[in-house]
Order: structure tokens, then C-alpha cells, then sequence
């Protein structure tokens, strides 16, 4: 290093001295609740949201509330979908707390190229409702913030496909912060958010031990509930994606474990069906879940056997079925 | 790859001083950046900052590129006050609890849960709760309670730092350290040193624990969570009592766990008590014959929190206590010769559970903060690292030995740090335990292998080569950078070299020869406890579970695969494996993720390790007997064989890196006699709620 650079840098190292001797009598940031997670651990960054509104990271977003923060990209055709959509079921669970006490933020790890414009449409495509707010901003913030909650990128790693599905669990009032998978099961996700971090104040309705039961060993129904149901219903409605009643009768069962198993595969084939699926359900990719052949004949098993199942019901119930 | 250098623990105060100054820099200009008090322009104008956008490489100032200054393994400043105290106080002993009648109990503890109501505190939401935090019903009542009714209460609380009224013990690493407060620190009765259980085996224990921490989750110093589940780590108990981590109860509650301690096997092997091996010592220097099989003996065990998502926390801060199993092979008596007893270094006064000779060393990585209050980062998601050793919640002490032989009970109950042991002057010790489990064979040894979170190694050491007046030192020789592994193992004479950047390498113990006071009589046997027999049972199924990365361009670096399945991480409601009762399995456990290490401990019974890297020779001689942690090292594979016998319920497998564990890489898996799974407790203070377990296809 020149003399002459040494020499700046101590004199940069007094300027700064300088300004954040003048800082300490105005910082009135402190946090007030003894924690060493508030005020001076957060970086108060400015972000955008999905609206264009321009928010700060700790004033704004995180002082006094409960939240839940995970890192996407809105281009990733893998894990971020199943994040999202698996989220959008703890959103829904949360029911009105969402927005009231309880906030939702996804950041985009690549926010050179992702617009507010473009966080919106991505939300609209998940269903998501107030209290979720989209977030991008400058790239230097972001890795400040994503540093500061132990999600940064690691040395070597992909920064965008290489991004964890960690979702960051916290109440910034009491100091509580905790780790999960966004690709866990949302009703457990919605306990520790809801019921744990805020002090058992508020509970969750779950059975009494008289109530609870045991659980068939099903194939098809686990893969249902933990890979399809966070965009998928048999019978009630569209979500993310379509309504599966029925559907292993209206599409050839060689397309739909094709389909199944390699959803990338084929809208990058450009198979008629899947491209106009793709184009109908808001250019969602349904991920590539890694599902063996035996996974995929149990789930259209349970597809069918949920039919069967549902046609029953509603029959008895007097209903009108979807019609395909 | 970044460089993250320790500062050298020799360093000169000032450059201390520079470096914590520098620290502290580099955190407020951060945060001046982020209140927009200092334009990220003036940075770069002063040369601070790069046009990139990320802060300069300048004395600790950039918080992406570490430094050679600030980055202590803490991620936080050196911790302050330690300059000359290397080895200028006793190490203290552990406190042995009080064994007491079972009538001492009040509530007399019951086979299912006690649901009697208590008010509850407001702050936990208030109304009335049941007085015991373990789920009611059926499902979770002790195993067997009336075929082994407990024998022995211990009672014990949680509760904050203070000094023991026991010999009026300030709660302090040194003598010369602040006094930790009572959010900083949360023990066992709120005291040091930490505590030991001697139990026998045919005696069941009953162990209530009081939960008497704060009510408000804010009191808790900046870490550690106020709920918690305490696990016998590697009880052959039921689930009940496993301290299963979604079966935690709250301030103001106690838990009863039965703690049965009977042989593996008990019901098929022995089942008579006819094998005069298998034995409880009674307390007139001989024992009395129990069923089981005695090749499952198990000798040292420790217990600690298994809080859901704050494991590492609340074992870091004080959550950890030793447990000595006595037996008719292992006696705790050295003089003792019956044909069984095998006369280990222990001392002779009491017919079992001497602790003379017989030492705990609880060795573990700490840091303190600038008041010197224990200091935890609940972000550093890699793994948290100390910069101070300990052993008993003493920094460096020094211990005074006979000139004759030890054993040494060794845990490492860090958080992240392994440790690799050696004396200094590199003369040999003799392993005869792992994992708390005497080996077939005692194995001689200059160096001891790595030492993950959660193993135990017991050696012996042979003092009589020193004379009294000298001293040697135990020496750590595994270097980490950071807690995602070890980076280095050292050469003895580069870790006392002082020139590690890694302040917990070096010597940590020393021990101070002393004069014998009487013969020593113990021995180390050439054969301790041989294998139980495993090659007449059925190998009923294979599984894999793979530790680490998971799904191909899914990073979340700790997640756990069952069989080839999608990752996931850790959710208790979720049942990976149901192996059958009465039957054996074979599982491999795969490290997945590159440049990590992940000591996998498995719950409930001991396995024998078959092969590493699918090749049995490359067992080493001192994991040839059975274990319960299993270090997977980078890329690496460990074959085992693990049986399940005598009890049912929900049990667990996971990362003991704890950082990891509560980060997700944690599985369940249920032990039980049909294809159902058990309903998932949801402790709340006003009770226990269930929910409808997930069960993934691989399970049964």
C-alpha cells in the first residue's frame, strides 16, 4: 500500500470517527426492549415494494412486528414457486392476523433486474393478500440485510439458483428469531409463527389427545398434501394452479405422468397442453418435484380414488360436479 | 474463497484494542449507511467503499470480506479479561446430585401425565394449565412404570445464574471474571459447576425437572429460549422420556422423565438374569444379577436441552450435565476383583461410583461479551465458535493428579467446535470408551481422533511416568475457521507453537503432578466389553439418510433425505422412518453437502459402525465398538446397525452440530408395533394439543 493511500485511509478513518461521534448523540435508535437483535443489529436499508413504495428495513418492517422473511427471485423456475405457494397456505392459515400483527416479506435476490411492476404480477399469480409485501431495492442493501439475517451467499455458490429456502421466523419486540424450510408443512410453519412467537397469547385450534388420531401410512395422500396442495384442490376451485378433479379422465395417462413428473420438460418441448396450460395459469412453471415413477402412479391413484371420493359426497349433497 | 483469520490470542493489547475499535467501526458505518447519515458517495470518496458497492477490505471495515482483524470466530470482539489467567485456578469437579427417596416427591410422580390445573401466568397467556409440561394420555405415559417403578428421585430446577449455596460458589469462569448474570446463564439449579448423576444399572431414576426461568421471553439475555425438553442422551428409555424435541413444557412446569436404565435386550437376551455379567452393584461391594443383554452396557452419558429451533442455544447457555452408569462390569470401584468388575481407574472407598480417580471434563468453546456476559450469535447460521475454552465452566483451569492413572470422562458439549486431544508432551493415552461405551479393546493412542459435538471419549491416562512438582498440558489440536467444520488438524508442535489464528488451539488443561497418597491398584484389562452379536439377526431393511445439500439446485445447505426422497428439513410433525419392534436395520448416512461435517447423533439405542465409505477397514480400532454420534466427515459415509428393542414412541436423528439441528437437519422417525403414526403434541402452557402427523412414503 502507496504512503499516500495508508494516508487517506487514516484520514477517512478520522472523518468517519468524526461523523459517528456526531451519530452516537443522535442515534435514538436504540433498541428499547434490551434485545441485541433491534435497532443496532438491523440495517435500516431502504426497499421497494411491490407498489413502488419505498419503505425502510428495520423502522418500517420489522419494529415492534412479527414477521416472516424469506429471499426469491421471481424468474426462478425451481424451489421458489413451491416457496411462495407453500407461504401463500401459511398466509391463508394466518387468516386476518396477516397484515395486523403479523408481516410477510419476500426479497428478490436479484434486484437489478427485478421491477416493482414485476413483484406485483408475481404476487397477483400466487393469490398473495395485504400484509405481503414483495421487496426490491438496491443489490449492496439486499446482501447487507441478507447477511444480517445469516442468509448470505456463500463463497462458490450460485447467487441466484444457489439462494437458500430458509424463511427467517421472528418477533422483533421479544428477540426471537428462528430458522425454518418455506418448503415445510404450512399448518406447523403458521404454529410457530402464530403461537410461539407471540407468547402462546394467541392459539392455533388443534385436537385434545381424544381428539387427535393416527395416520394411514398413505403414499399418494402425503405426496398430495406436502407437493400439490399448495396450488392444487380435487374439486374446490382453482388455486395457483388447476383444479384436479377428474383430471386423470380428460388427459391421456401417458401425457399426465409425463406431466407429473417432468412439468419443465415439456413447456420447454413446447407440448401443445403444457404451453397452454402455462399461458392460462399466469406463466407459473410448476416445478420439476423429483418424483419417481412410483410416486407419480400413487399420486394419480390418490387423484382418482379423490374423485371417486368427492363425486360421492357432492352426489349425496345434492351439488353441481365441475364439468371437464 | 474468503480468508477468515483469527487474531492471534498472543496479540499485543493494542492491536485488541484496534481490532475491536475497528469492529465497531465497520458496524456503525454500516448502520450510518443504512440510517442514510453517511452517503454510500462520501464513502467511496474517503476510499472506504468500492464503486462495486461493497465496503473496502480496510481493517475490518467490510462486512462481506472478512478481516485479519475483527473477524474473531465469534463474528463479535474478542472476549475481554483474560490476560494471565491461563491456569490459575482449580478446575472444578462436578457436583454429583442428591439421590433421593421417591416419597421425597411432591406430587408423587404417576405413569401418565399430571394434568392437575395451576394458574398461568399472564405474560403466558394466563388461565389454568397443567402442572406437568408432558402430553396426557395413554401415548405418552412411562413405559413399563410398574414393572420398573423408580427407585431414586432427583429434582431439579432451570433457573438463572447465581452462586451455588452448596460451598457459596460465585457463578464465574475465573475467579477474576465478572459473575454471570441470571439471563446469561441458565443451569441446572442455576449454579455451577454443572452437574452429574450417578445411576445404576436396575435402578430406575425418576428425574423432575423444574422449569423456573423467566416467564417473559424477552428476559433471556439476547439467546436462549425459556421452554425446553431435556434429553438423556443415548437413554435406552421410552420416547416419553427422550426429551423429544416437540415435547416441551413451559415456566412454572416440571416434567417427570423415567429413566428406567435397563440393558438393551432385556426382554430376548438374558431374559432370565441368569449371566452373572449382567449385574446392578449393590452397595456392600457385590451386585445383584439383572436381565439384558451386558455387550449393551453403556457407561457415560450426558443430558441436555433439545428445545425445537433452540437446541444450541440453551445447551450453550448452561443446559448440559453429565450421567455416569454404573454397572457390575463397570463399577466405579478399582479394587473390586470378582471376575466381572473390571477395576478401572475410579477409586476403592465406596463399593461403586467412586469419583477419585474417575473425572468429567465437560469441554466446550464460550465467548463473552464486553461486560462478560456469555455471548451467542442467533445468526450465524454456519455454526457458532467461541474464542475462550472451558472445561466445567472453568476457563483454562489447572487440576491436580497423583502420579498414577485417571480416567477421563471427555464430552464435548461446544455448539460447532470439534476438538482433536493430545497431551503435550505427546506421551500416549488409552482409549476405552467411545461415546460412553467401553470398547472391546482399550487402543493406544498419542492423538485421539476428532471429537464431534456430543461425543464422549474415555481414556485413561497413566500419571506415574511424571514426577511430582511437574506439570503437562491437554492440548487441542483441531483448528476451525469457522463452524462448518474443522479446517485443520495440527501437528502437536505447531498447536503449541501459539501461531494458530484460532484461540481455542493449544493448551487448555493443565494437570499438576502430585504425590500418590496411596497404591494404585486399577487396571485396563486388554479386553473390556466385547460386541453383542448381531450376525444371527436379519437385517430386516436398508435405509439412507443424507445429511446436506438436498434437491439439485435447492442449496439450503441442512436438510436431511430419507432413502433418495426430497430434502427436508426439520419437522417433527413429519415421520421419516417407522422401523418395526423387535427387528434390525442397516443405514447409511451420507454427508451430502461439500466441505461440511455433521456429527449425526441417532436416539435410542447404540449402533455398531459396519463401514466408512462402504468399507469396514476403514473403521478405525477406537470405533469398533458401539456409538450414538457418527461423524460423517466432508463427503463422507457411515454404515451402521442399529436394533429397536423394549420401548415405542417418537424418537429422533440429527445434526449435533446444533447450529444445524435447529436449523432443520433433524428428522423423526417412530418406533411402534403397527403401520400408525402418533399423533405430534403441541405443547401450550394451557396444555397439550395434537396434530395429525405427515408421513413421508419411505417410512415404513
Amino acid at each position: 500500500m502507496s504512503r499516500k493511500s495508508s494516508m487517506s485511509i487514516a484520514l477517512a478513518r478520522v472523518v468517519v470517527l468524526a461523523v459517528l461521534t456526531s451519530l452516537s448523540v443522535r442515534r435514538t435508535f436504540a433498541a428499547d426492549n434490551g434485545s441485541p437483535w433491534g435497532a443496532n443489529y438491523f440495517p435500516n436499508v431502504p426497499l421497494v415494494t411491490q407498489d413502488g413504495k419505498t419503505v425502510h428495513f428495520y423502522a418500517d418492517l420489522l419494529k415492534g412486528k412479527m414477521v416472516v422473511i424469506n429471499f426469491i427471485y421471481t424468474k426462478c423456475r425451481d424451489s421458489c414457486p413451491m416457496e411462495t405457494a407453500k407461504l401463500a397456505q401459511v398466509q391463508r392459515l394466518l387468516g386476518d392476523r396477516v397484515g395486523r400483527d403479523v408481516f410477510f416479506y419476500s426479497i428478490s435476490i436479484d434486484p437489478e433486474r427485478e421491477t416493482p411492476a414485476e413483484l406485483k404480477e408475481y404476487a397477483d399469480k400466487f393469490h398473495v393478500k395485504p400484509g405481503w409485501l414483495f421487496l426490491t431495492g438496491e443489490q449492496s442493501d439486499i446482501e447487507v440485510v441478507r447477511k444480517k439475517l445469516g442468509q448470505a451467499a456463500r463463497p462458490g455458490e450460485n447467487g441466484l439458483t444457489g439462494h437458500s429456502t430458509s424463511v427467517t421466523l421472528g418477533n422483533e419486540e421479544t428477540g426471537q428469531w428462528m430458522q425454518d424450510s418455506a418448503l415445510d408443512d404450512p399448518s406447523y410453519m403458521a404454529v410457530m409463527i402464530g403461537d410461539w412467537l407471540s407468547s402462546w397469547g394467541h392459539q392455533s385450534p388443534a385436537p385434545s389427545y381424544a381428539e387427535a388420531h393416527t395416520v394411514d401410512a398413505d403414499r399418494g395422500s402425503y405426496l398430495f398434501r406436502t407437493r400439490c396442495a399448495a396450488c392444487h384442490t380435487i374439486g374446490h376451485g382453482d388455486g395457483v394452479g388447476p383444479d384436479l378433479f377428474g383430471v386423470s379422465r380428460f388427459r391421456d395417462h401417458d401425457w399426465l405422468a409425463r406431466f407429473i413428473a417432468t412439468p419443465d420438460k415439456m413447456v420447454a418441448d413446447g407440448d401443445p397442453v403444457a404451453t397452454s396450460l402455462y399461458a392460462k395459469y399466469k406463466q407459473v412453471q410448476m416445478p420439476n418435484l423429483r418424483l419417481g415413477d412410483p410416486d407419480v402412479a400413487a399420486l394419480i391413484r390418490y387423484l382418482d380414488a379423490q374423485t371417486a371420493k368427492t363425486r360421492t359426497s357432492a352426489r349425496s349433497a345434492g351439488q353441481r360436479l365441475p364439468e371437464n | 474463497m474468503k480468508s477468515r483469520i483469527y487474531l492471534p490470542w498472543n496479540s499485543s493489547k493494542t492491536r485488541l484494542k484496534e481490532a475491536e475499535d475497528a469492529r465497531k467501526n465497520r458496524l456503525e458505518i454500516v448502520q450510518a449507511l443504512s440510517w442514510g447519515q453517511i452517503s454510500r458517495r462520501e464513502l467511496i470518496k474517503w476510499g472506504l467503499f468500492t464503486a462495486a458497492g461493497a465496503l473496502a477490505p480496510i481493517k475490518g471495515l467490510n462486512p462481506f470480506i472478512s478481516s485479519a482483524y475483527a473477524e474473531v470466530p465469534t463474528g463479535a470482539p474478542s472476549s475481554p479479561g483474560l490476560i494471565g489467567l491461563e491456569f490459575t485456578q482449580p478446575m472444578l469437579r462436578l457436583e454429583v446430585l442428591p439421590r433421593n427417596p421417591i416419597s421425597s416427591l411432591n406430587p408423587a410422580p404417576m405413569a401418565q401425565s399430571n394434568q392437575t390445573l395451576q394458574r398461568v401466568d399472564p405474560m403466558l397467556g394466563g388461565s389454568f394449565g397443567p402442572i406437568e409440561g408432558r402430553p396426557p394420555g395413554p401415548n405418552w405415559a412411562h413405559q413399563r412404570f410398574a414393572k420398573l417403578p423408580p427407585k431414586v428421585a432427583m429434582e431439579v430446577t432451570q433457573e438463572g445464574a447465581k452462586t451455588n449455596p452448596n460451598g457459596n460458589i460465585p457463578f464465574k469462569f475465573h475467579p477474576s471474571l465478572p459473575a454471570q448474570g441470571p439471563l446469561a446463564m441458565w443451569t441446572f439449579n442455576g449454579t455451577i459447576p454443572p452437574k452429574l448423576v450417578l445411576g445404576r444399572y436396575g435402578e430406575p431414576i425418576l428425574f423432575r425437572h423444574h422449569n423456573k426461568l423467566p416467564v417473559d421471553v424477552k428476559k433471556n439475555g439476547g439467546f436462549g429460549c425459556h421452554t425446553i425438553s431435556t434429553h438423556e442422551h443415548n437413554g435406552h428409555h421410552g420416547a416419553e422420556n427422550d426429551g423429544y424435541t416437540g415435547a416441551f413444557f413451559f415456566p412454572g412446569q416440571f416434567y417427570d422423565y423415567h429413566w428406567p436404565i435397563i440393558l438393551a435386550g432385556h426382554d430376548t437376551i438374558n431374559a432370565d438374569a441368569t449371566d452373572p455379567m449382567a449385574g446392578s452393584p449393590d452397595d456392600s461391594g457385590g451386585y445383584t444379577k439383572i436381565p439384558g443383554d451386558w455387550h449393551e452396557t453403556m457407561s457415560s452419558h450426558w443430558f441436555h436441552d433439545h428445545m425445537f429451533g433452540y437446541t444450541a442455544q440453551n445447551v450453550y447457555k448452561g443446559n448440559a450435565a453429565c450421567f455416569n452408569i454404573y454397572s457390575a462390569v463397570d463399577r466405579g470401584n478399582e479394587t473390586i476383583r470378582d471376575g466381572v468388575n473390571l477395576g478401572l481407574p475410579s477409586g476403592s472407598e465406596k463399593s461403586w461410583g467412586n469419583l477419585d480417580y474417575d473425572i468429567n471434563l465437560m469441554v466446550a468453546d464460550k465467548a463473552w461479551d464486553s461486560n462478560g456476559q456469555l455471548f451467542f450469535d442467533i445468526f450465524q447460521l454456519d455454526g457458532f465458535l467461541g474464542d475462550v475454552m472451558t472445561v466445567n465452566a472453568c476457563y483454562k483451569p489447572f487440576f491436580q493428579v497423583e502420579a498414577r492413572k485417571y480416567r477421563f470422562r471427555i464430552l464435548n458439549c461446544s455448539v460447532s467446535r470439534f476438538f482433536k486431544l493430545a497431551l503435550s508432551d505427546g506421551s500416549p493415552m488409552i482409549q476405552i470408551g467411545n461415546d460412553g461405551n467401553l470398547l472391546p479393546h482399550p487402543v493406544v493412542l498419542r492423538e485421539l481422533d476428532e471429537q464431534g459435538i456430543a461425543e464422549r471419549y474415555d481414556v485413561v491416562i497413566d500419571f506415574s511416568r511424571y514426577k511430582p512438582g511437574q506439570k503437562v498440558w491437554m492440548v487441542n489440536l483441531c483448528e476451525h475457521e469457522d463452524g462448518r467444520g474443522p479446517k485443520n488438524d495440527l501437528s502437536l508442535a505447531e498447536a503449541l507453537s501459539g501461531n494458530s489464528a484460532d484461540p481455542c488451539v493449544g493448551k487448555f488443561l493443565e494437570f499438576q503432578i502430585v504425590p500418590c497418597t496411596k497404591p494404585d491398584l486399577s487396571q485396563v484389562p486388554g479386553t473390556l466389553i466385547p460386541n453383542p452379536d448381531v450376525s444371527q439377526i436379519p437385517v430386516s431393511r436398508e435405509r439412507t439418510f443424507e445429511f446436506g445439500r438436498s434437491n439439485g439446485t435447492d442449496d439450503a445447505p441442512w436438510t436431511v433425505r430419507t432413502d433418495g426422497g426430497q430434502g427436508f428439513a426439520a419437522d417433527f410433525n413429519q415421520v421419516s422412518a417407522a422401523p418395526k419392534q423387535g427387528t434390525r436395520e442397516v443405514w447409511t448416512l451420507v454427508n451430502g453437502g461439500g466441505g461440511w461435517d455433521h456429527p449425526i447423533h441417532i436416539h435410542f439405542e447404540e449402533s455398531l459402525l459396519l463401514a466408512r465409505n462402504g468399507s469396514p477397514s476403514n473403521v478405525p480400532p477406537w470405533e469398533q465398538g458401539r456409538k450414538d454420534v457418527y461423524r460423517l466427515h466432508p463427503g463422507g459415509a457411515v454404515t451402521i446397525s442399529i436394533q429397536f428393542r423394549e420401548f415405542a414412541g417418537m424418537f429422533m436423528e440429527h445434526c449435533h452440530n446444533t447450529v444445524h439441528e435447529d436449523h432443520a437437519m433433524l428428522i423423526r422417525w417412530e418406533l411402534d408395533r403397527g403401520p400408525v403414526a402418533l399423533p405430534t403434541p403441541v405443547p401450550t402452557p394451557q396444555g397439550v394439543k395434537f396434530t395429525d402427523p405427515n408421513i413421508l412414503p419411505t417410512a415404513y
